[in-house]
């Protein structure tokens, strides 16, 4: 009989890295099928196409680079899930395959892959995109409801950051312009209560990142509200602020994380040129992870001054 | 009572109920088997060395391997016959270690020289602690430390509060849990001679909230006795870790690098505590201990085993295994020792003996780290695991060091939460390991060169 040898412990918690994607993916359908009820057909082949192209990339840098194939862990559909639902729903559909490519490639595999990436590639992939084609970044149409056609008739309108009023009935439909993602707020909360219970993410970041909004918007004068359920925030501060690599890891890091997020986001709506700040917001704060995560101190057993120790230094 | 506990950790094998089903309500059960090995290093620290040869006839209690030094206890015959080997046995660890097998002729004679010292209410205090260490004990919970010598001082050290661990925070043991129900009068006895010896005025029995029936015999036995009291404490691993009980209990915490002591507490295991009664009132040593044996086992039980039962008897005893095992470790499954095979001894410390089937065994491959945090979540001691991999994997342990790494406790709590399955714990032994031989191999060079310095 021969016996395995290896070193503690000898059992494990269930969920593997696979489960955590998938419990995202799970999270994020409610989003992705409001959307596409929303926005018909054009949403759901560029949520599609930005999806399979993700894999597709992610498969073949690892085919090519002679690296284990990593694709069941389903870390490239959760991202290109997510670019998918960041992008307007009139967008061409090349420009899902280019933001795919760009998260897959430059962002994650480029830094060395899964864990490695110091922005999260959807966040960089739609920064990129707004930056190099901000037209069709930024042509936002009218959701249809499917109503009557599945072409783009529907009325080209600027987001709510620009026109600044909806009622707010309409905000949590989802019955507004905006990406294909973050229009019902809904469906993100859904989301966010399935990720909660699943423990798949901390209630902090996305407290704390919407609460800073709030904070903030409501300091410079704004209606806090509004400025919580418009644009992407929620739908930033629970998919995207929460990504496990590009975020800190400690709960104090989280929350100063967060919190800065908040306040950068605020700041580029109030003060700044662009009409939304939540990708900015968080691609910063994505910059200052790794400092976070050094810098800031913890409390380990037996280093903070103890009873014992005092008397020890009078005795 | 209000529940104590640690800050952060885990609830290993949660909807599995820790693996502490099949056992929890099995009745400890005596078992001598037809021989036993007693190896020799048994404690943490100097070896005992063998003072029988083969072919004596030797008695239960009678001493075949006398400490050598300080750190050292000796080992006693566990059961009476012929001495059939005392030679070099391959063990748990790298290098081979002394044992002294005995063939048992099951007349079980004891000595007759025991001297029982009685109640332990009325013994003279002074002659507790050499009473103890003639008796063998170490630190019965896992870690075999000798228990004489936690229970003496530095010059200006004092202890105020010992604290009894019946936490066993581990999965699948409940030797411990079976002991406070059955022998809950013995460990008081042993906690009451040892507070009586140091003169310390309080006594706290932890016992983890998973084990009423264990709380009620407990304050049972503890009602009356001065001083001692029964704590409950939160259920969640590892609460029965020596530092993270006395933050629970005292809310004190031992300095970096130091001892319980110095925060003037001494932490025993239930175990040990019924092991010092014995010692004390009867005068018997160490030679038996209470062993769960569960896991892929047809009857999983609760056995007091001779110490240096061959695994493989025990195993026996509880009706062989079920399944193909693939792979048969002491102790739980959070910190057990693998065994190479199962014609291992078991020695003072083997709290138990747990097959797991073929599938159990399948060790898993890592997978990229993707800094979910959970590793930092559940260190109770407050280390960033992951960072600490990092350095430890790159070779450097000096980065190693100054992230804390000697702090760890290698409880394994990181590597059990880690969904890439990260080998952790591995890791920061391998780094622990290094750090200390490199500390050694310093302290050994400036030694050498001091003597140099005086012979000039």
């Amino acid at each position: 009989m021969s016996l395995r040898l290896s070193t503690a412990p000898h059992v494990h918690n269930p969920v593997t890295t696979q489960r955590l994607m998938i419990c995202v993916i799970i999270a994020l359908l409610p989003c992705t099928a409001v959307g596409i009820y929303a926005f018909g057909l054009p949403a759901l082949i560029l949520v599609a196409v930005s999806c399979v192209s993700a894999v597709v990339f992610e498969l073949l840098w690892q085919v090519i680079a002679h690296q284990e194939v990593r694709i069941k862990d389903c870390s490239a559909l959760v991202t290109g899930l997510i670019l998918g639902l960041n992008l307007p729903a009139a967008a061409p559909w090349w420009v899902a395959v280019i933001g795919s490519g760009f998260a897959i490639l430059i962002v994650k595999q480029l830094f060395g892959g899964l864990g490695d990436n110091f922005l999260n590639p959807a966040m960089a992939a739609r920064a990129v995109l707004l930056a190099s084609w901000p037209v069709h970044m930024t042509h936002y149409v009218a959701p249809t409801f499917f109503a009557g056609t599945l072409g783009f008739d529907a009325v080209s309108t600027a987001t709510l950051l620009v026109t600044k009023s909806a009622a707010l009935q309409d905000l949590f439909l989802g019955n507004i312009p905006g990406t294909i993602g973050e229009v019902s707020k809904i469906a993100i909360l859904a989301g966010f209560l399935f990720l909660l219970v699943t423990k798949t993410v901390s209630w902090r970041i996305p407290v704390v990142m919407v609460g800073s909004v709030a904070l903030f918007s409501w300091a410079f004068g704004g209606d806090p509200l509004m400025a919580v359920l418009s644009g992407g925030v929620l739908f930033g501060a629970v998919f995207m602020a929460t990504d496990y690599v590009t975020s800190p890891m400690t709960p104090w890091g989280q929350v100063i994380y967060a919190f800065m997020i908040g306040l950068i986001v605020t700041l580029i709506r109030q003060f700044g040129s662009y009409p939304e700040g939540v990708t900015y917001g968080i691609l910063l704060m994505n910059i200052c992870t790794p400092l976070i995560d050094r810098f800031l101190p913890r409390h380990i057993y037996g280093h903070v001054k103890t009873e014992g120790k005092k008397e020890a230094k009078q005795a | 009572m209000q529940k104590l506990t640690f800050r952060r950790g885990i609830h290993p094998l949660h909807g599995a109920h820790e693996g502490k089903l099949p056992t929890r309500n099995m009745p400890i059960e005596d078992y001598v088997s037809d021989s036993v090995t007693l190896i020799m290093s048994m404690n943490i620290g100097a070896p005992a060395v063998p003072c029988v040869k083969k072919g004596d006839q030797v008695k239960v209690g009678q001493v075949i391997g006398q400490a050598s030094g300080f750190m050292s206890v000796p080992v006693h015959a566990s059961i009476s016959g012929e001495v059939t080997a005392v030679e070099q046995i391959p063990y748990l660890g790298p290098a081979p270690v002394m044992a002294v097998s005995i063939k048992n002729d099951f007349s079980d004679t004891w000595v007759d020289d025991l001297k029982p010292l009685g109640n332990v209410e009325r013994v003279d205090p002074k002659l507790v602690i050499p009473a103890i260490r003639d008796a063998g004990i170490v630190g019965m919970g896992g870690a075999s430390f000798p228990t004489h010598v936690k229970l003496t001082f530095r010059e200006g050290a004092y202890c105020d509060t010992i604290i009894v661990n019946g936490a066993e925070c581990e999965t699948h043991l409940t030797a411990d849990h079976r002991l406070m129900i059955e022998n809950s009068e013995r460990i008081v006895d042993g906690l009451r001679a040892v507070m009586r010896a140091l003169n310390v005025e309080k006594g706290v029995i932890a016992i983890e909230d998973n084990k009423p029936e264990a709380i009620a015999a407990m304050e049972k036995a503890a009602t009356g006795r001065e001083g001692v009291r029964v704590q409950p404490m939160v259920t969640k691993y590892p609460q029965g870790g020596e530092k993270q009980l006395i933050e629970a209990v005292t809310g004190r915490q031992v300095p970096s690098g130091g001892l319980p002591i110095d925060v003037h507490v001494v932490v025993l295991n239930v175990g040990t505590c019924a092991a010092i009664a014995d010692a004390v009132i009867d005068g018997k040593p160490l030679i038996s201990r209470v062993t769960t044996v569960t896991g892929c086992v047809r009857e999983p039980k609760n056995l007091r085993l001779r110490i240096g039962t061959i695994a493989e008897d025990a195993i026996g005893k509880c009706g062989g295994f079920s399944e193909t095992p693939g792979k048969v470790f002491f102790g739980g499954a959070m910190t057990g020792l693998c065994l190479p095979n199962i014609s291992v001894p078991t020695a003072k410390s083997t709290n138990g003996i747990v097959a797991f089937n073929e599938k159990e065994s399948r060790s898993k491959d890592e997978s990229p780290c993707i800094r979910c945090g959970r590793c930092v979540a559940a260190c109770p001691i407050g280390l960033n695991p992951y960072q600490i991999k990092v350095a430890a994997d790159a070779g450097n342990f000096e980065l190693a060091r100054k992230l804390h790494v000697n702090d760890c406790i290698l409880c394994g709590s990181c590597a059990y939460m880690c969904p890439a399955r990260r080998w952790l714990t591995p890791s920061f032994k391998f780094a622990k390991d290094k750090l200390a031989a490199e500390a050694k191999a310093k302290a050994a060079a400036a030694k050498a060169e001091q003597k140099g310095g005086k012979a000039q």
